[in-house]
């Protein structure tokens, strides 16, 4: 990997991180560029192979597509996963299952920048008190957008010195690797994307016998030659007639509601 | 319920329009453990306040620091809130009986249901949506449309909620909440039918990502049987795959392992099937 290499999958770990106002904020940042999924076809592009990008890019999302933040508290960071993990699996040319095996360790090592970056950003709303107390505008605005440097310092940072010092390590490592070893990598690497799965069912499954929507779509997928986009328009209309059929039945409605009601009246 | 008087406007369209930018591209910006949204929130509205406190100083000072406080939301749902705030931010301006505790307590009120409702709806169930479809397009041969569809429907569509909820937060005021608490019937619909839908295609997704055959061989004699294609496949193809999933998601719901222990899990098991040749 080149250092130019590096530096620009660095930019664009930066531009998908948490905190990055850039590209329509959260939306177009963490939630977009920060996707796995998304990384793959960057990365690809910036190591000039597309094609390994993507499939690993789509690979490692499966590990994370049952991820919520609620609060901040974050169980995996993602950014190393996508912006390291991926990168480092590309340029030793590995694959999908190698980019897997790399973005856990990484997912897990990487939450210490996520809480470091959480703690010290604390710092802009103090002194941004003090503006308050002025009322300097200004001031508040200021640091609004100094808050954007530590974040680029840590994320550009860590993802360009990683990938770009670690990429010839990761080359010999994985070359030089017993080929038990390297089975081993893909056997679990094509297994530990359940964990993605079974952490969204975890969360969706707002009743246990609803597992069997999961199921229907899985049989269908996987019995018959059934694309994912049939398989859209197919569950569109299975979750209206669901819907359909259970608001017909009489509802309790309303009873969380008269109570919220008394903030809101003076 | 505050009938707010519609006739005394400071903010033109543009100005709402504006902050309704900021909200876009600054509301986690700033995010911290201490006041998590809190200085965002403040950003967003600074423009529109300067102009609604022009000539109150002491008031201005007291609504920014009163928007500096904890705030924390799902930020795309959650755009409705900032819109709302804008729109009793100026009636207090213009002289209407709205109190800071008021301001304070409606944004307060309104954080946690948004936050629950968006992280359910567009985080847990919408993106992984989109997400799945995008995974089926590319993750056997590597096509870039897959990772290009769900940028654009991705952003189109929450870049729109997002400008839509703030101008219709503003618009309706506190009665804004209301509606959509009102509403809580179409809210509870939309949620499980997107629930059920999301589940199916999840399911669908699933099954050809996760991946796991074993290359063990029955040999008698002569006779050799695969037991991957002879005895799993014929009963159901990526039965084995279904299993280690369902397995891992009873573990997960109902043993309540951590996401650390499973993995560890798989790799224990992936290392036996490996050294015994199972796998």
């Amino acid at each position: 990997m080149s250092l130019i290499q590096a530096l620009l999958i660095g930019v664009f770990a930066y531009l998908g991180s948490k905190r990055t106002p850039w590209f329509f904020g959260v939306t177009g940042g963490w939630n977009m560029i920060g996707r796995p999924l998304v990384a793959g076809l960057i990365v690809g592009i910036i190591l000039g192979d597309v094609t390994t990008g993507v499939i690993a890019g789509a690979m490692v999302q499966a590990l994370f597509i049952g991820q919520i933040t609620p609060g901040g508290a974050m169980p995996a960071d993602v950014n190393w996963a996508a912006y390291i993990g991926i990168p480092l699996a590309i340029a030793a040319g590995g694959s999908g299952e190698q980019a897997v095996a790399l973005a856990v360790p990484l997912s897990m090592l990487g939450l210490g920048i996520f809480n470091f970056i959480m703690t010290i950003n604390a710092y802009f709303p103090h002194r941004s008190d003090k503006y308050a107390e002025q009322g300097n505008s200004k001031g508040i605005i200021k640091m609004t957008y100094a808050a954007a440097v530590p974040s680029f310092v840590l994320r550009f940072g860590s993802a360009a010195v990683i990938c770009y010092l670690g990429a010839p390590v990761t080359e010999v490592l994985l070359n030089n690797m017993p080929a038990m070893l390297l089975h081993f990598f893909e056997v679990a690497g094509k297994m530990l994307p359940a964990i993605g799965f079974a952490m969204l069912l975890k969360q969706s499954l707002t009743q246990t016998w609803m597992i069997a929507f999961f199921l229907m779509g899985w049989v269908l997928i996987g019995s018959t030659t059934m694309s994912v986009t049939a398989l859209a328009i197919f569950a569109t209309a299975i979750a209206l007639m669901f819907v359909m059929a259970k608001g017909n039945a009489p509802a309790a409605t309303n009873t969380i509601v008269q109570g919220d009601d008394d903030c809101y009246e003076d | 319920m505050i009938v707010m008087k519609t006739n005394a406007k400071i903010l033109t369209k543009k100005d709402v329009s504006k902050a309704a930018w900021r909200y876009i591209f600054f509301a986690q910006s700033v995010q911290n453990f201490e006041r998590m949204m809190g200085q965002a929130f403040c950003f967003v509205l600074i423009p529109a306040l300067d102009k609604l406190y022009k000539n109150k100083p002491e008031e201005h000072k007291k609504a920014l620091e009163r928007h500096m406080q904890f705030f924390n939301t799902e930020p795309q749902l959650g755009a409705i809130i900032p819109g709302i705030t804008l729109a009793m931010e100026e009636a207090r301006a213009t002289g209407e009986d709205i109190s800071e505790e008021l301001i304070v307590s409606t944004k307060n009120a309104l954080m946690g249901p948004f936050a629950g409702i968006g992280d359910s709806m567009l985080i847990g169930t919408y993106s992984p949506i989109l997400l799945s479809i995008a995974m089926s397009m590319c993750i056997n041969d590597g096509n870039p449309m897959g990772p290009i569809f769900f940028c654009v429907v991705w952003l189109t569509s929450m870049v729109g909620l997002q400008y839509y909820l703030f101008h219709k937060g503003y618009n309706a005021g506190i009665g804004a909440a209301d509606t959509f608490f009102k509403n809580k019937e179409l809210t509870n619909k939309i949620t499980t039918g997107l629930n059920v839908m999301g589940l199916i295609v999840i399911g669908g997704v699933a099954s050809t990502t996760v991946k796991a055959k074993t290359i063990f061989e029955f040999v008698s004699g002569d006779m050799s049987i695969v037991l991957q294609t002879k005895v799993f496949d014929a009963i159901m193809p990526a039965l084995i795959p279904l299993v280690i999933t369902l397995l891992t998601w009873y573990a997960m719901d109902k043993k309540g392992w951590s996401a650390n222990k499973i993995i560890l899990a798989i790799l224990a098991f992936s290392g036996v099937m490996v050294v015994f040749g199972i796998m």
